[in-house]
């Protein structure tokens, strides 16, 4: 990098930086006094006692500087005295690169307990969106940006991926409750609800999808999902870039305004209730006139409309409460949670300290995204691993995606063998259906065959030369609903897929007589049987190469032996799911 | 839909996911080191399979302003056009938009391809301005279809409204 263009990067740090000297952010750069008070707020300094560049009023004067030599008089009279002084080389940028996003989650508890008001956390907002906008910045908080911005989701999860997941919990949740009406709706007009969420449910933790979804049918809601503007996390937020805050916002509301529904539920997450509820219209610099809230707030307010109705003694564990940072501190939802806990547990004890003073679960601010500075994060999580031992809680209990992947890495780091959930899987486990609103609704008799196996009348062909392999593959699939038919080598197979037209052939290799790679490729060859979607059952994970190389369409699936059985049903479904959303897209 | 006419050829503005589109080639913003990373990438290396990257992993390094051509591996595209793009603020932004661009549709033409598809090049994570990047790839793309090229259209492809309106408003004549 030649230093040209560190110094017309710095020129543009200072042109971003005039535009954003608002008055409460030139509040917070003259209004420190140095006082220490925040320091014994903050977890990084608790846990680096003897390091001064992890108090909250160092890592601020980083910003100080900047503004002072460009900005206030005092720095241009004194620049000497005032600590007035610009970056200058590329060093310097990742020097101020490592402090702004590695030693700081932006929890704002520094914020919070400052005399004179400064806002800390947002002044290492800023100074992460001055050098975003230049290009410097850890690579995951690049990764996930790029993701939002270009996917629409901050995991870049596909369209396709987050329609099969919302499908599969759709049968899964029909099946647990015996309702076709349970099945979740994807852009429904008009419904009272629209329901958005965090991708780690897409892509890690579908089951909160699925809870959710119990609750609205329980409580015989009106609602839907978009499938588009669904990720009601920001990025922005945490890379200081208010561009990708207002575009990711504006993406929700836009659905939300399109399919005509009266109220946006954001689902249990901190970041994106923050950014989704309170920063994102001002960052899309829309005017807002409808309605949002958490999904706490709805799950409560059921419980008091008495559209559903829970048993607190479900659970029979102990359970603490951990306060998201952006939701305390930042949104002031203290209270509703611990209601709602109160309602569905019966043995819950507070950490302390707790609410607005509680302590980050140190994944914060975009922290679990920046691998680099794992080790100082999970030293700094001591304060937290030491209040969640001190209650003696089996259950950590938070309102927040964010929380739940801080919360664990740390109870994993530090051993302390509890587990940690959200107030969605606590109030769908202890629903009573048989009290909820739903059951006194008038039935809606639902005319369905009868349900839903994953594998209901599909017919599969089974190749492979083990008779015992041939039975185990049976019974799995007839068990998930299939229609079996067997075939012992290659030219048994073709005979048969000729003959019987499969929905589906699961093929050996490696077999006496005409083997499966053959076998593959004349299927493969013949317009009659080209078409039929095969999956690879194989030990012999080598040919993968050979099959994948031949001058035909590649197999739908691939696995190797041995295979287990929930994995098998999983993957032919979901071959399944994918020719049908092709032949429907 | 908004619809430019440049002789016979036509540049059209839609709105969807140009990774997901069925048309001859269409255009990715590509690092230095020919990494397909992320967000578009992401969704190139999962769609289309290995074979992007691996022809990518071949060409090594693509300097800001010039163009390599891949196959589309099993996206419904053909081939991808990477070109790599302004990133982040640099100097001289729009000239290292537009040479993108033509060294995009040059490819297209080797390549003699009919139809190709554009993002707003670099306007979401490298900040390149909306505005600036439509006024760029508007008279870039207009100058090369009035002379002699294969390409009979030529797609801008907003993701969604905040990219749509701007460029909706170069081709309706700033208005």
């Amino acid at each position: 990098m030649s230093s040209n263009e560190t110094t017309y990067k710095i020129q543009v740090m200072r042109e971003i930086l005039a535009k954003k000297l608002t008055r409460p952010v030139v509040g917070s750069l003259v209004g420190c006094v140095h006082c220490g008070m925040c320091n014994d707020a903050c977890h990084y300094v608790i846990t680096h006692p003897d390091d001064p560049k992890m108090t909250p009023s160092y890592k601020a004067d980083q910003l100080r500087k900047l503004f002072k030599y460009n900005f206030d008089w005092t720095g241009k009279a004194f620049p000497w005295w005032v600590g007035a002084k610009e970056p200058i080389s590329d060093a310097d940028l990742d020097a101020l690169k490592d402090i702004a996003f590695g030693t700081c989650t932006n929890c704002r508890r520094c914020t919070l307990n400052c005399p004179m008001g400064v806002d800390t956390a947002t002044l290492n907002r800023l100074m992460r969106g001055l050098l975003s906008a230049v290009g410097v910045m850890p690579e995951g908080v690049r990764v996930v940006s790029k993701d939002q911005w270009e996917i629409g989701n901050q995991m870049g999860v596909l369209k396709e991926d987050y329609l099969d997941t919302i499908e599969w919990m759709s049968d899964e949740l029909v099946n647990e409750v015996g309702d076709p009406n349970a099945r979740i709706q994807i852009d429904k007009p008009g419904c009272d609800v629209i329901y958005t969420i965090n991708p780690r449910e897409a892509k890690y933790d579908p089951r909160t999808i699925a809870a959710a979804a119990k609750i609205f049918w329980a409580a015989g809601e009106s609602w839907t999902m978009p499938s588009e503007g669904w990720d009601q996390t920001n990025f922005g937020l945490f890379s200081g870039d208010d561009q990708l805050g207002g575009a990711a916002a504006k993406r929700v509301y836009e659905k939300m305004k399109g399919l005509d529904a009266k109220l946006l539920v954001i689902s249990e997450c901190g970041h994106g209730y923050r950014s989704t509820r309170c920063e994102g219209p001002n960052w899309a610099g829309i005017d807002q006139d409808w309605n949002m809230e958490s999904s706490v707030f709805t799950m409560l307010r059921y419980l008091k409309e008495g559209r559903i109705k829970v048993d607190p003694t479900k659970l029979g564990k102990r359970v603490t409460y951990h306060d998201s940072c952006n939701l305390a501190r930042s949104c002031g939802i203290t209270e509703e949670p611990r209601e709602l806990l109160r309602a569905v547990t019966t043995d819950f004890v507070e950490m302390t300290p707790n609410r607005a003073e509680n302590y980050c679960c140190t994944g914060g601010g975009g922290a679990m995204s920046m691998s680099e500075y794992t080790p100082r994060r999970l030293r700094s999580a001591k304060v937290k691993a030491d209040q969640i031992v001190a209650t003696g809680a089996k259950v950590v209990v938070t309102s927040c995606h964010n929380c739940v992947d801080g919360l664990s890495d740390l109870i994993k780091h530090y051993k302390l063998g509890c587990e940690v959930k959200q107030l969605v899987d606590l109030v769908a486990d202890a629903l009573v259906i048989e009290e909820c609103a739903v059951m006194k609704k008038p039935k809606v008799v639902v005319e369905m065959p009868k349900p839903a196996l994953p594998l209901h009348g599909r017919r599969i062909l089974v190749v492979d030369d083990e008779p015992d392999v041939r039975t185990f593959l049976r019974t799995v699939l007839e068990d998930a609903g299939a229609e079996v038919s067997e075939a012992a080598d290659g030219d048994q197979a073709i005979a048969a897929a000729r003959a019987g037209k499969p929905d589906m052939i699961t093929l050996d290799l490696s077999m006496q007589g005409k083997d499966g790679i053959e076998a593959f490729a004349e299927l493969r060859s013949d317009p009659g049987t080209r078409d039929i979607p095969v999956c690879v059952v194989t030990g012999h994970p080598e040919f993968r190469k050979v099959i994948y190389s031949r001058a035909v369409p590649p197999p739908e699936g691939y696995m190797d032996k041995p295979v287990r059985d929930e994995e098998l049903v999983d993957n032919l479904r979901r071959i399944f799911e994918l020719r049908n959303h092709k032949a429907h897209a | 839909m908004v619809e430019r006419r440049v002789g016979d050829k036509v540049i059209r503005l839609i709105q969807g996911d140009i990774t997901d589109m069925e048309v001859d080639a269409f255009v990715f913003d590509l690092t230095a080191d020919c990494k397909l990373g992320s967000g578009y990438g992401g969704a190139i290396a999962t769609r289309g399979g290995k074979a992007v990257q691996d022809q990518l992993g071949a060409v090594g390094t693509l300097p800001t302003g010039e163009a390599v051509v891949t196959t589309g591996g099993n996206l419904k595209a053909k081939f991808v056009i990477h070109v790599n793009g302004p990133k982040f603020h640099e100097p001289d932004t729009a000239g290292k938009l537009a040479r993108s661009v033509q060294a995009a549709l040059r490819r297209a033409d080797e390549k003699g391809l009919a139809a190709l598809a554009f993002p707003p090049i670099g306007t979401g994570l490298y900040q390149v301005p909306l505005d600036l990047c439509a006024k760029v790839l508007l008279e870039t793309v207009g100058t090369h279809l009035g002379g002699r090229t294969s390409l009979k259209e030529v797609l801008f492809v907003a993701l969604d409204s905040r990219e749509y309106a701007p460029f909706a408003k170069a081709m309706n004549g700033g208005n």
